[in-house]
């Protein structure tokens, strides 16, 4: 137990390398493809002026270039234009126009999946329910998102960028991601296994002898693990998300990713998926800070002597 | 009742969120790029033709070439044919209120002609024209590299505003690319989930009657049939042949033909093993059974009278002057005489047949789109070849590959046969896809296998001097039977293409490649 700090500490260090180690993959993906993106526009074979245009978009001096121009650029949140998703669109403002909407998706989603979390907390629902719970986790996100894709455009079909359409469109999706692919029964699942094995520890039942709660007990004791589990979770809908806003069209992040990888569209992807890395990357390191303090508080506790416990053991 | 309620509840919640949106349709995708000069698809060319106005265009009328924005009555003709004088109309505006000038047009000239502009449409028009001379506000003296007995046909290019751009080497990533200036009849811009265009009023040349129109991708075709059926949306671009019997029946829709003149066709690869040997492609063109492709693939009936598909001998729709009518389709297998040539090729047979103790393998390749228009084909076709005695290879190519690396002639070592479509304007010049490649000689550009074929490419040059309709119309026709003969293609068939509009939508004449050049008629009933 000397050595609590390796785990946080690990997860700080992916945290840090992981926004920068996309974008890297992503560059050597760029140079292992045969021919330029470049090429996409302008064919060597079908017109001239390819090569300005590769020295435009920073081709044409090798990867390592191309990458550390990226990255400079990025972190003074210059990303560029846009090569073929919305052709000149600066991505930064295709981001700032996305990412709310994805925000919006995650966090309606997050609301069955946190009271799914709670409710197991506090060991509801009943067993009974778990062959429902059970089923309801089979459910696979393409299905139930092309049944809200199909009801939302058959209702509003061109008017669903705004307005009723629009809430509509993000409540179908919000709950296909919620639900879905076990999303809310493993909130409500796992959070009541990890409960109940904690609540059979002896501590606990000293406490409850003491006439406190056993959750005000188990929480600080789990808390790292819930919310690694939370993380995970988190995670899981983002990558989870790119599914859903592809196929019931709403207009975020992930659709975004999704529509920049089938273009090509380098200067899309790129940020795109070192703005996922980067959301993982909080999240890691939001977990290294709670096992930090979880860790600390734990040393911190005095330890209790006979006479405490009120008991001859 | 029900639907129209319901699209008059769509178009009130438009109105009061403040979106003059008239009229929303469904087309295949998304617009790549709204910059004319980068178009790749015949979505982009749809979008384009709203945004913008190409200097000259075919009247749906009468098919004659004639120009919004150039009083033909003034045109002359100098330098012995090889100029035009052509003269601005009136009152003519971008959609920016700055007034259209002959160094709009010149620019535009001199922008393709400009060998940093990146740009194959741009490499297309460098083969005709020379240069262009502003020579006042309202005159512009376009300049030809040769003289040509239909010189305005060379014109049909969209004209880009000067304004707009600091260098006449124009870039495909600049903002103007998803929110245009143009003259056309809409304005607009392009968004990640839609294209908006409202209509451009404040000129002397279009007058368009719809306030706005939204153009949306394309869903799963049976969700737009609905959506389109409960009054949602009010159009299709594209509507795939097995649901065009459903909407035919449909009281509120109306089921149009879109004239692409586009065919479909097997190119083969003439320097890949046995297929190198003419005898061995002509066996190929009997051991495809069009008629049952067209069955399984497309969903023809064989009691419907109007059939969506219509077989082809050679590299043109039946309805063009340049086919011949002479040479034959050929509509079903004819193992006798495939087996007779492959034997005469000197391939054995035993089983499957074998070409120099080897059984012969055909890697055969897709462009993926294909698969919605005819679902399976290139399966079905597999399966044809492997009845033959062949052994076939599919795989399909993304969009993006077919356009970089099958049409320019890269993938000739991956493949032996390719499945394709070609779509054409009023201009069915079909040289670049069958002359022998030059890339320094603007030749063979479209070459799928790099064809090579010295009295063919005598004939396309026939065709390319010919100074009158009759003399090309003779060349194509010698070019349709000798490519009937030599076979670089196993030319399938014409598809129609058919759009569903709402009956509201009034007038909405669809033309010919560019669907929406008669866009000013169209209107909305109450």
């Amino acid at each position: 137990m000397k050595l609590w700090w390796i785990q946080p500490l690990a997860r700080a260090v992916v945290a840090v390398a992981l926004p920068l180690s996309v974008p890297a993959l992503i560059t050597i993906l760029i140079w292992a493809l045969p021919g330029n993106p470049a090429e996409i526009i302008c064919p060597p074979s079908l017109c001239t002026g390819g090569e300005e245009l590769a020295a435009r978009w920073h081709l044409n001096e090798g990867p390592m270039a191309f990458y550390f121009h990226w990255v400079s650029n990025a972190m003074s949140l210059d990303f560029g234009q846009s090569w073929r998703v919305l052709t000149g669109k600066p991505v930064q403002e295709l981001m700032v126009q996305t990412i709310p909407n994805t925000l919006l998706l995650i966090g309606l989603a997050l609301i069955p999946v946190t009271l799914g979390s709670v409710m197991g907390a506090f060991q509801k629902p009943a067993k009974v329910w778990d062959p429902l719970l059970v089923s309801l986790g089979v459910l696979p996100v393409v299905a139930l998102a092309l049944l809200a894709a199909a009801v939302v455009e058959l209702n509003f079909a061109g008017a669903s960028e705004d307005g009723l359409g629009y809430w509509s469109r993000m409540i179908a999706a919000a709950l296909t991601l919620g639900i879905a692919d076990g999303a809310l029964s493993g909130s409500i699942l796992g959070n009541r296994s990890i409960f109940e094995q904690e609540n059979q520890q002896r501590y606990v039942g000293i406490s409850i002898l003491r006439g406190e709660s056993n959750f005000s007990n188990t929480l600080p004791n789990l808390a790292g693990a819930i919310v690694g589990q939370y993380r995970t979770r988190v995670v899981q809908l983002l990558s989870a998300a790119v599914i859903v806003e592809v196929i019931v069209q709403v207009d975020g992040f992930g659709a975004l990713l999704f529509k920049g990888t089938l273009k090509q569209d380098f200067g899309v992807v790129l940020a795109a998926a070192t703005i996922f890395a980067l959301i993982s990357s909080s999240l890691l390191m939001l977990q290294a800070v709670v096992e930090v303090f979880q860790n600390l508080h734990m040393r911190r506790a005095p330890v209790l002597g006979l006479d405490d416990v009120g008991g001859d053991l | 009742m029900k639907k129209s309620w319901m699209l008059g509840g769509v178009l009130m919640g438009s109105a009061v969120l403040g979106t003059a949106v008239d009229v929303q349709f469904y087309d295949e995708a998304l617009p790549i790029t709204l910059n004319p000069l980068f178009a790749t698809t015949m979505v982009d060319h749809r979008a384009h033709e709203l945004y913008f106005d190409r200097l000259y265009y075919n009247d749906m009328s009468d098919n004659s070439v004639t120009s919004r924005l150039i009083d033909d009555s003034q045109t002359k003709i100098e330098d012995a044919g090889k100029s035009l004088r052509l003269t601005i109309k009136d009152g003519i505006n971008w959609h920016n209120g700055k007034k259209f000038t002959a160094a709009d047009i010149c620019f535009t000239i001199d922008a393709m002609l400009n060998p940093r502009t990146p740009s194959p449409i741009a490499h297309y028009y460098r083969e005709h024209l020379a240069g262009c001379t502003a020579e006042k506000s309202n005159v512009a003296k376009v300049t030809f590299k040769r003289v040509y007995h239909n010189p305005r046909e060379r014109l049909k290019f969209f004209v880009l505003p000067k304004s707009e751009f600091s260098s006449t080497a124009v870039q495909p990533d600049t903002e103007f690319a998803n929110t245009p200036v143009g003259t056309g009849p809409m304005k607009g811009r392009m968004g990640t989930m839609a294209a908006r265009f409202e209509a451009h009023t404040k000129t002397s040349h279009h007058d368009p009657k719809l306030a706005g129109m939204k153009m949306s991708q394309a869903l799963d075709p049976a969700v737009q049939i609905n959506t389109l059926r409960n009054g949602a949306m009010h159009g299709i671009v594209s509507v795939p042949p097995i649901y065009r019997p459903e909407l035919q029946t449909e009281s509120e829709v109306v089921v149009k033909g879109y004239d692409l003149r586009s065919w479909w066709f097997i190119a083969l690869n003439t320097k890949s093993g046995p297929l190198a040997t003419k005898e061995v492609r002509q066996a190929l063109n009997y051991s495809i059974d069009r008629s049952e492709l067209r069955e399984k693939s497309i969903g023809f009936d064989k009691n419907d009278k109007e059939s969506p598909c219509e077989f082809i001998s050679g590299p043109f729709v039946q309805a063009s002057m340049y086919y011949n009518h002479e040479v034959p389709s050929v509509e079903f297998a004819d193992s006798r005489k495939a087996d007779a040539l492959l034997t005469a090729a000197g391939l054995e047979k035993n089983g499957l047949w074998f070409h120099e103790g080897k059984p012969v393998a055909l890697r055969i390749g897709m462009d993926a789109k294909l698969d919605k228009e005819a679902t399976d084909l290139m399966t079905q076709i597999a399966n044809q070849l492997s009845e033959a005695g062949f052994q076939p290879l599919v795989s399909k190519i993304s969009t993006d590959d077919w356009n970089r690396k099958a049409i320019t002639g890269q993938l000739s070592k991956e493949y032996d046969m390719l499945i394709g479509k070609w779509s054409f304007g009023m201009n069915e010049d079909v040289n670049d896809l069958f002359h022998t490649r030059s890339d320094t000689k603007f030749k063979g550009r479209h070459n799928i296998f790099n064809y090579s074929n010295p009295e063919v490419d005598a004939t396309l040059a026939e065709y390319e001097k010919a100074r009158t309709t009759d003399s090309a119309k003779n060349a194509y026709h010698k070019l349709h039977r000798q490519l009937a003969d030599d076979l670089p293609y196993l030319f399938l068939w014409k598809l129609d293409t058919k759009s569903a509009w709402r009956s509201e939508v009034k007038d909405s004449n669809i033309t010919p490649y560019y669907y929406f050049t008669d866009i000013d008629r169209w209107y909305l009933s109450k």
